[in-house]
């Protein structure tokens, strides 16, 4: 009764202060569940950003308690750092990669899935368990399989008459042979993510496309593939920063070798920070690639917009 | 009802989930934050990291023990750290203001560093017996004069070989470069590869151009060149790559050996699968082998890097490691204790301990009955100069430098001219 009432007449001071109550509880409520995150992720994520940045404009070795501001003299450095470029140019390497062969390969796998074949399960699991080993245990595996003289990828190559190769060691291959590596690794994720979005898609789509005497390429090409897109958006973003922020597998593989062969940015940064006690030339690198990455997932973001404005599909 | 339950289960375990991590969380932070409280309130345990493992890392917790008897009102917390990690977590916890009291390193310039950051104990001036050390095992850790740590372990570098290859092929030991050239020939000829490396690490191909340089220029040439007098690319030098590249030339290596580890033993394995017939590598490997194949054990022989004519060297000189040495932190709270740890940690007893790991101490007059050591020890009785690895005497930026180019080298992708200007330019911008 009081509350129709209070409802009838909006404009009663009585009801607009009530309403107002409701929402500053409403937004207390929320920021009590935002707090606790937000407060870990200023500490941990924002907080270290912030302070690499401050860290990249000083001559700082990382053990003394000295540091001199230099201003952007590390970044004109950077510039003017062969070892960067070349780094930098594998990185780029490595995000091509990631999006042109790992995406399509993990769409194909599952698609591979949605068929009938026969299988499935175990397809399922093969296909998966490349994702579920550590790095380092992948790494160390690998090397293995690459050895020059009793290595199985080379016994391989040698029964098949195409000879041996130096898979790790030849400065010409050692850059593929790890990206292959990461390809193996990386492509079940993006499977993963296909598949989760292949089941949301509505079977009336399928039926329609069935009536109006589409085929199975045609229902992909025309159906499946168009529905995929915010996923394929998501998994570049995910492709592109990830390949940005490679290390580990270099690190175990080559070590960034032989010379700068395999050299990523990642690895470089490693080196100048804990080998060669270049903190601040470091954190240098480390803002590099923190700005490359943030360039790239604005123009990713903002071609989607711009689809999306379009209209072109979903 | 049930899906209570389920609601309930589901929390439970979140539950348990997330309280094991924060447990495990919480366990590893104390280890750290133990040590500085402790430190600032009653000042009684003594934070202590190490990377031995094995036979090794008990050598050295009984030197803890030992101190610990002694001195019963200190509590050490030994903290053992995996090799690859422990450079990146010392430099974390020095910059972090947080370092453990007694730490490990290989001296040289990845210890200056520390010590040029304020942050190093000079052993100078505390009570230590430096008159026990041999000589070049104290100097890697001396700077300006002043110690800054002291070492245990003193590891030549010698050439290992298969003895019951050698003796089917009628081979011996080589006197000369030219006959170690010529034994590289049969061993090809008989489908062996001379030598096994593994050089993705970089550092076990290094041993072969710091030999080379050594024979050729003497003890001088490296001192020298760091110094400034000389350098890096003086004729020497690119003679040394040279000599380098005409053994990859002549096939003395495996294939592939850029991209194989020594640490996951793709090297070793060659030759316990009598693939390869030798092996340059540190004093290390008698106990490597004994892991990992112990039959082989006793068919391993060794001889020094051989002389080359006309060079300035001497074939008694040495090339060596030297690990672990140990440290004080500057602003440590129990600095008196921390250094008596530091000698018991390179005691006679821990020393004779350590050597039945088969390397040889870097403390004179260790009695030892292991072969190996009896045979390290002559070496190095005998040697005129025992030349410290140059990874780890030089500045850490001129030792990469250093590694990168010898990688090349190896690979053929550099010529020994330019790595000689690549070394020399990057040496310049290091002395003062």
């Amino acid at each position: 009764m009081n509350m129709s009432s209070n409802y009838a007449k909006e404009g009663d001071p009585v009801t607009k202060s009530y309403i107002k109550k409701n929402k500053r509880k409403k937004t207390r409520i929320i920021l009590g569940f935002i707090i606790p995150a937000l407060v870990i992720y200023m500490i941990f994520t924002i907080y270290p950003i912030i302070a690499t940045l401050n860290y990249s404009l000083t001559d700082w070795s990382g053990v003394s308690g000295e540091s001199d501001f230099v201003g952007i003299q590390n970044y004109i450095n950077l510039l003017g750092d062969s070892t960067f470029w070349q780094a930098l140019q594998n990185n780029l390497f490595l995000v091509l990669v990631s999006v042109f062969l790992q995406i399509p390969l993990g769409l194909l796998m599952a698609l591979v899935l949605f068929t009938p074949i026969f299988g499935k399960q175990l397809l399922n699991i093969v296909f998966f368990l490349p994702y579920l080993m550590s790095t380092v245990a992948i790494g160390i595996l690998w090397l293995f399989m690459y050895d020059p003289s009793s290595g199985p990828i080379n016994q391989l190559t040698e029964f098949l008459g195409i000879g041996m190769f130096d898979w790790l060691g030849d400065p010409n291959l050692a850059l593929m042979s790890v990206l292959f590596v990461l390809i193996w690794q990386f492509s079940p994720l993006y499977m993963i993510l296909f598949k989760a979005a292949m089941v949301g898609i509505p079977d009336e789509l399928y039926e329609a496309a069935n009536i109006d005497g589409a085929n199975g390429f045609k229902q992909f090409v025309h159906v499946t593939f168009p529905s995929l897109i915010p996923t394929i958006v998501t998994s570049s973003v995910l492709a592109v920063v990830g390949s940005l922020k490679a290390f580990d597998i270099f690190y175990i593989m080559t070590g960034g070798g032989p010379g700068t062969a395999t050299e990523i940015l990642g690895t470089y940064m490693y080196d100048q920070a804990f080998i060669n006690f270049n903190m601040g030339y470091a954190s240098t690198i480390a803002a590099a690639m923190f700005i490359i990455s943030l360039i790239a997932v604005i123009i990713i973001q903002y071609l989607d917009y711009r689809r999306k404005k379009k209209g072109i599909l979903i | 009802m049930k899906n209570k339950y389920t609601l309930f289960g589901l929390a439970s375990s979140l539950f348990i989930i997330t309280g094991c991590a924060g447990g495990d969380l919480e366990t590893n932070g104390n280890e750290e934050a133990d040590g500085g409280e402790d430190q600032s309130s009653n000042g009684e345990a003594i934070d202590f990291w190490y990377i031995e493992t094995g036979e090794a890392e008990e050598a050295i917790l009984n030197a803890v023990e030992r101190f610990e008897e002694e001195n019963p009102e200190y509590t050490v917390d030994p903290l053992q750290i995996d090799n690859d990690d422990y450079k990146q977590r010392l430099v974390v916890a020095m910059s972090g203001g947080d370092p453990p009291d007694v730490f490990h390193s290989w001296g040289g310039g990845w210890l200056e560093e520390f010590v040029k950051g304020d942050q190093v104990k000079n052993l100078s001036e505390t009570q230590i017996d430096s008159d026990r050390f041999v000589d070049t095992a104290l100097d890697n850790s001396t700077f300006d004069g002043d110690i800054y740590g002291l070492p245990l372990s003193l590891s030549v570098v010698p050439i290992y070989y298969n003895q019951e290859i050698f003796e089917e092929l009628d081979l011996s030991e080589p006197e000369t470069y030219d006959e170690l050239l010529g034994i590289i020939d049969d061993l090809n000829e008989q489908g062996y590869a001379p030598f096994a490396l593994a050089n993705r690490d970089r550092w076990p191909g290094s041993f072969f151009y710091m030999y080379f340089a050594e024979r050729l220029g003497g003890e001088e040439l490296f001192e020298q060149a760091v110094s400034g007098e000389g350098s890096f690319a003086e004729d020497e030098y690119i003679e040394a790559g040279e000599h380098v590249q005409e053994l990859v030339e002549k096939e003395a290596f495996n294939s592939g050996f850029n991209g194989m580890s020594y640490d996951e033993g793709q090297s070793r394995q060659l030759l316990y699968t009598e693939q390869a017939a030798m092996i340059m590598d540190t004093a290390a490997f008698p106990n490597s082998a004994m892991d990992e194949y112990p039959e082989f054990v006793d068919n391993i022989g060794m001889f020094l890097f051989p002389d080359i004519e006309d060079g300035e060297g001497d074939s008694d000189n040495l090339v060596a490691t030297i690990s672990p040495t140990w440290s004080v932190y500057e602003d440590s709270e129990n600095e008196e204790a921390s250094v008596e740890l530091v000698n018991h940690l390179t005691s006679t007893e821990t020393a004779e301990e350590y050597a039945e790991t088969s390397q040889p101490p870097a403390i004179e007059d260790v009695d030892s009955d292991d072969p190996f050591v009896n045979e390290f020890n002559e070496h190095i009785e005998n040697a005129d100069y025992i030349q410290s690895v140059y990874d780890q005497a030089l500045v850490p930026s001129l030792a990469e430098v250093h590694l990168d180019t010898v990688q090349e080298l190896l690979g053929l992708s550099m010529s020994p001219e330019e790595v000689a200007k690549m070394m020399e330019e990057e040496a310049e911008d290091t002395r003062d």
